[in-house]
């Protein structure tokens, strides 16, 4: 028996050793293999140098060209760009839908790549902490020495993002969006001719444009979509979102989320509550998905709707297909009682790359990488993609031909926006200067958007607080469970207009002064607070 | 269930002879059956892999768990993590919800495959029985996000089937999705079609058991159908019944994650949130491991408590229980 039990005991404790110890095998294993492997795909002949290998780590980003593709390190635009930057790259892809338990896994199980990418701030939820936990390589140094014009480029409020304010190391490089106003208000100008209405302004003239497009048939003069994503229109023009970045300071001398305007949120509250009732907005928009809000436009089903701008030449070419006389044009966002309006700001920084301390001996060669990204060799690349293939050069100019099919639109996409790293995501000046959508896109952004949204203060890291409640905590875009929930209820009359001063006592009584206390103190104090 | 697998020579006859004569006779048993202990090692590691080294991990309930540090270098906290999960205002709330759902599931989940299977067990006409058969199980195999697409699209109140077969009672379009009121029946609504058809193979497999002379001689005396069901079918469904009873007790809090989430929006929260979805939203996606870990360790007892209950229950009122 006891013989038995010793036996069954040494089992037990090679299993648990063996369980142990796989977790960090396949961390330093992975590191070890890349550093030292030459790769066979380039004759290091006329190369002196051997190419750079390293792994990173890429979002999908829903880029169909990408999530179809078999073997991303295959494809031969992947090819072309290690070939231009002497390296070897071991893209390891990460599902869009499941991108923070990904990222969380990838940590916890210390099999982390050599370079990370991140979404925004050094201290988003899906970077768990490794920042602060010492697993990326300060960069202020090999910047200075390999990265100059990734200084020059990049403006001055990206790299803040991507600084620790205590110790003033630089963590990443960032991919920036140099106008932050992204979304707009898009109207069916064929529409507005027909029932004989100017563009509208402000939110009176919207509900009327809207009410004379239910009287002449339209479905859904006002395309809604759950949790007022994309359908925020309203909010913006009284200034009352109350998202992550959307706290603001109050004659009190309290910094709070912007939905405690109680006025102006009642005001737009009731407006949406008009639509609701007037049949403005579909009955059912609080379970209408991302899915159906799109086929609900490109459908022609919808008047007026709020989207990302950079979309108007895919959205707009898909609407005509399915209704010819379609037309469809981006208008300044309906203004309430301060005069303005617009959607939220975005954060300065779409994406971020981030350099895992294990790869120090290559980091020099990453940046240099990295760095490349800002030339006037990638831009051609990256808008256009290869020469003879892809665009021909007549006289010294490249000639590109737009596409318009599925497919060459995804290779686009892909190209222009996923694969070329460190860029101003705006939009695409190249291929958008070609067509004359992308004309009138550029001019909205330049003469138009760049006027309008709101910002306000956000806190990277975020409020201490707000981790603590999730029921208190936004998101990007979208307000606190607890606010949306009561603000949807009473749109949909199951509560009264003056339930909200009862929610927000509700929010204060349920952690929201802690939210607040911290907010006043970390803004006074300067302590890694935005504006 | 496990212990009904096993050889009964091994198992049954040998208990005696251990206590009489000691540890060494039972090894001498173990080398004399080496082959069936060999053939059940890879099981035994299966379960010492997957499920009783995973268990460990729930020390870091009782830890502030740190990602980087791991469980050895994480801070302990003691009893902190489940302080503030039943200090949480809308624990009871949540609790309520979670049991509640338990209770319908069990009430209309667990007793409908029963009567399917009998019904099922009646039809004489061999192919029109498969043909629903097989129509009954095929949801199963649908995810759950295909499942709610599905739902979503029949209770819109604009275009679903519904609405328009209540609106030819003259009644007005229904938002069952946007109504606390409606939520819980559209959840176990939608599970039971999913998974009643799945859920009656066990019962009809054991009703293909039933000697058939039972109800021969059932005939002869004169029974009809109605009292051959009642006196024959069920008793001798008795015992799977049991079985399949306990073990769905064990699973009471675990109403399931993606189900609810699926289904779940602002307008219904309030009755649809479940501990599941509370530990996905409060834990996993504020990256709060050890908070999470703490309401599932929660969960897991009561679990167990139910279980040890009803199957004492279950041994003194049937005579059938799990161990």
């Amino acid at each position: 028996m006891t013989k038995f039990m010793t036996r069954a005991g040494i089992l037990l404790t090679t299993f648990a050793m063996l369980v142990a110890c796989s977790g960090n095998n396949g961390g330093s294993s992975n590191t070890g293999t890349t550093t030292e492997k030459p790769s066979s795909t380039n004759a290091g002949v006329e190369k002196p140098k051997e190419p750079v290998k390293f792994s990173i780590s890429m979002r999908t980003l829903n880029v169909a060209y990408v999530e179809k593709h078999p073997n991303i390190n295959d494809d031969k635009y992947v090819k072309k760009l290690e070939e231009m930057t002497n390296a070897d790259l071991d893209i390891r892809l990460i599902p869009h839908n499941e991108y923070q338990d990904k990222m969380v896994q990838m940590f916890a199980t210390n099999d982390i790549p050599d370079v990370v990418q991140g979404s925004g701030g050094i201290s988003g939820p899906e970077l768990a902490g490794a920042v602060e936990n010492g697993v990326f390589l300060p960069l202020n140094d090999l910047l200075k020495e390999h990265g100059q014009d990734l200084l020059n480029f990049i403006p001055q409020e990206a790299w803040d993002r991507m600084t620790d304010s205590k110790s003033g190391n630089i963590y990443g490089i960032p991919e920036v969006l140099s106008n932050p106003s992204r979304r707009a208000t898009w109207i069916r100008t064929d529409l507005l001719k027909k029932v004989g209405k100017e563009i509208p302004t402000t939110v009176e003239e919207t509900l009327d444009v809207l009410r004379a497009f239910k009287a002449a048939g339209v479905e859904q003069p006002f395309a809604g979509r759950q949790n007022f994503k994309y359908a925020d229109t309203f909010f913006g023009s009284y200034d009352v979102f109350g998202y992550l970045n959307q706290f603001k300071l109050f004659p009190d001398g309290q910094v709070k989320p912007s939905f405690f305007d109680t006025e102006n949120m009642k005001k737009a509250i009731e407006t949406y509550k008009t639509m609701y009732d007037e049949g403005l907005i579909s009955k059912e928009f609080a379970t209408i998905e991302s899915t159906d809000f799109r086929s609900n436009v490109t459908s022609g089903k919808a008047g007026m709707w709020s989207m990302n701008a950079n979309e108007l030449p895919i959205w707009g070419a898909q609407l005509k297909n399915n209704v010819p006389d379609a037309e469809v044009a981006l208008i300044p966002s309906p203004v309430g009682t301060d005069g303005k309006g617009g959607y939220a700001h975005y954060n300065p920084v779409t994406r971020s790359f981030y350099i895992n301390a294990a790869a120090k001996d290559k980091a020099a060669d990453i940046v240099k990488f990295f760095n490349w990204m800002v030339s006037e060799q990638a831009e051609l690349f990256f808008s256009f993609g290869i020469e003879g293939d892809d665009y021909k050069v007549e006289g010294g100019e490249a000639k590109f031909e737009v596409p318009t099919d599925t497919e060459g639109t995804d290779k686009l996409r892909y190209l222009n926006g996923w694969l070329w790293m460190i860029q101003d995501t705006t939009y695409n000046k190249r291929v958008s200067s070609l067509s004359e959508s992308g004309k009138q896109m550029i001019d909205a952004f330049d003469n138009m958007l760049s006027k309008e949204g709101r910002s306000a203060i956000e806190f990277d890291p975020r409020l201490e607080a707000l981790v603590q409640n999730p029921d208190l905590n936004p998101k990007s875009d979208e307000m606190p469970p607890l606010i949306l929930e009561q603000v949807l209820r009473i749109v949909y009359g199951k509560d009264s207009i003056d339930s909200y001063d009862k929610v927000l006592e509700e929010y204060l009584s349920k952690g929201g002064a802690d939210i607040i206390k911290e907010a006043t103190e970390r803004y006074n104090n300067k302590e890694n607070a935005f504006e | 269930m496990a212990s009904k697998l096993e050889p009964r020579g091994a198992g049954a006859a040998p208990s005696p002879r251990i206590r009489a004569g000691g540890g060494h006779v039972l090894l001498g048993y173990m080398w004399k059956y080496k082959a069936l202990y060999f053939i059940s090692l890879p099981g035994l590691f299966y379960f010492l892999l997957f499920k009783y080294v995973p268990l460990m991990g729930s020390v870091i309930a009782f830890q502030d768990f740190n990602l980087f540090t791991g469980i050895t270098g994480s801070k302990w906290v003691g009893l902190k993590h489940f302080e503030r999960m039943f200090s949480h205002y809308d624990f009871i709330n949540i609790l309520k919800n979670t049991l509640l759902l338990g209770i319908y599931d069990i009430l209309f989940a667990f007793t409908a495959p029963i009567i399917l299977a009998l019904l099922l067990n009646e039809v004489r006409l061999m192919l029109y029985k498969k043909i629903i058969q097989t129509i009954m199980y095929a949801p199963h195999f649908l995810s759950w996000v295909i499942v709610s697409g599905i739902f979503v699209g029949i209770l819109s109140p604009e275009s679903g089937v519904l609405n328009v077969v209540l609106g030819w009672f003259g009644i007005d379009p229904i938002y069952f999705l946007g109504d606390d009121s409606y939520i819980r029946s559209v959840l176990v609504g939608s599970g039971l079609w999913r998974d009643v058809g799945w859920g009656t193979i066990i019962y009809l497999a054991a009703l293909a058991g039933i000697n058939p002379d039972l109800y021969e001689a059932a005939e002869i005396d004169g029974a009809g159908r109605w009292k051959q069901t009642l006196s024959i079918t069920i008793p001798a469904l008795l015992p799977v019944i049991t079985i399949l009873f306990l073990l769905k007790i064990g699973d009471f809090l675990d109403y399931g994650f993606e189900r609810v989430f699926v289904f779940q929006n602002p307008l219904n929260i309030r009755n649809s949130e479940i501990l599941d979805t509370y530990i996905y939203k409060a834990g996993l996606k504020q990256l709060q491991f050890s908070y999470a870990t703490a309401i599932g360790v929660f969960k897991s007892v009561v679990g167990l408590f139910l279980l040890l209950i009803a199957n004492t229950l279950s041994k003194k009122a049937t005579g059938e229980s799990l161990y």
